[in-house]
């Protein structure tokens, strides 16, 4: 899954911060149980759960994560 | 009927484990021997290649030399792993960073088709007996005991005066651990320093073989509390995944996450006895089995696992009962 989000074009990647946790960890499993996940791979967004079960295109990964980057800047 | 022979402490007195700060990996695994360093492994992320190059170079080399090599190479946040062993190899010769033991393991190397399981009896040694003559008519090759051995009992004593004199296999719970540490809850019945040494040595994991499964055994998540628990030792991943993903095995909902990580669990039987309830799930091929409480107010309960080429069974048995299967 990380392999996914590594392969951003980099005007994506500027804007993102990509965190990674090992699920055979006890930090990892944590995560896991704070985002209310039930499988994998799993891709949150902002701490939300967005995708399950399944690796997203780029393309909707990248829509997802402009939507965001505008909603949290549209303020600004 | 059970033998201790053949089984072996597979903790390594010289074994370090230095939780590194800012590089990839999390940890640093290895061994010093007589002043060399040994078995260096850059464990649970960063550059594989980099890491067995530096692993290669500097195995069964002196300290001192290393450390000349090592110090102050950047990579990344102002360090490197090769800069984070070294100041693993600082804080050994400081004494700072001291021998890793993640937890005691024992192997049970024979393989068997027929096992008994005790969970906690919590001191209450007036069953003791009743459960080992009921085992033994039951023609079961060995049973292992799961802990919790101790208990708010006064008997606690004689519970451990018996295992001992039959050398029964038997793992440590959580409060065997605390009585093992002199840690116990304040108005717990006190038990002699010879008795809280037995506990202390006792394994907190042990691995079997059920005709050709392998299987493995601990109490709880008291394991991963343990002053140096790693996550990347052998049995850490089941450990890890009944104790904190299925909540030992009360959270059906993340099953599937569960199923996705077995096929990196080494075992295929997993015991585990903190919950005090008995129960087995079949997920992904694997079987994961609750070992409930000895004794409630009125029956006495053991476990029996069984193994044909096809598939496992396990079945709650009533010590009160002659060859008596509890429903």
């Amino acid at each position: 899954m990380a392999e996914s989000v590594k392969v951003l074009p980099d005007n994506i990647q500027e804007i993102i911060e990509v965190q990674e946790w090992d699920m055979r960890t006890r930090e990892g499993v944590e995560r896991f149980r704070q985002l209310k996940a039930k499988s994998l791979p799993t891709v949150a967004l902002d701490g939300e759960l967005i995708y399950e079960s399944i690796i997203p295109m780029q393309e909707e990964l990248i829509a997802e994560i402009e939507k965001r980057y505008k909603e949290k800047n549209q303020d600004a | 009927m059970n033998s201790l022979t053949k089984m072996k402490n597979t903790a390594q007195k010289n074994k370090y484990i230095y939780h590194t700060r800012g590089v990839c990996p999390p940890e640093i695994h290895f061994k010093i021997n007589s002043g060399t360093i040994e078995d260096i492994r850059f464990v649970g992320g960063g550059c594989s290649g980099n890491a067995q190059l530096v692993t290669r170079l500097l195995e069964g080399k002196p300290v001192a030399e290393v450390l000349e090599s090592l110090v102050g190479i950047d990579c990344r946040n102002g360090t490197s792993c090769s800069d984070q062993l070294a100041s693993a190899l600082h804080e050994v010769n400081k004494g700072q960073l001291h021998s890793a033991e993640s937890f005691r393991v024992a192997n049970d190397a024979s393989p068997k088709r027929r096992i008994g399981l005790i969970g906690a009896i919590e001191g209450k040694a007036d069953i003791v007996d009743k459960l080992i003559q009921h085992i033994q008519a039951s023609n079961v090759e060995t049973f292992y005991w799961l802990g919790n051995l101790t208990g708010d009992s006064i008997q606690n004593q004689d519970v451990i005066k018996a295992l001992r004199k039959q050398k029964i296999i038997a793992l440590q719970g959580e409060r065997d651990w605390q009585y093992a540490r002199s840690k116990e809850e304040k108005g717990m019945p006190p038990i002699n320093q010879s008795q809280r040494d037995w506990l202390f040595r006792l394994p907190q994991v042990l691995s079997f073989q059920l005709d050709q499964r392998k299987g493995m055994a601990f109490f709880g998540d008291f394991i991963q509390s343990l002053p140096d628990y790693s996550d990347f030792e052998p049995f850490a991943l089941e450990i890890n995944m009944v104790c904190g993903l299925a909540d030992f095995m009360q959270d059906e909902t993340v099953f599937p996450a569960l199923e996705a990580m077995l096929p990196q669990i080494q075992t295929d039987i997993v015991l585990f006895s903190q919950t005090q309830k008995w129960g087995h799930w079949q997920v992904g091929g694997k079987d994961f089995i609750s070992v409930g409480p000895a004794s409630d107010d009125d029956k006495i309960y053991w476990g029996i696992l069984e193994a044909d080429s096809e598939t496992i069974h396990f079945k709650v048995m009533d010590a009160e009962v002659e060859g008596g299967q509890y429903e």
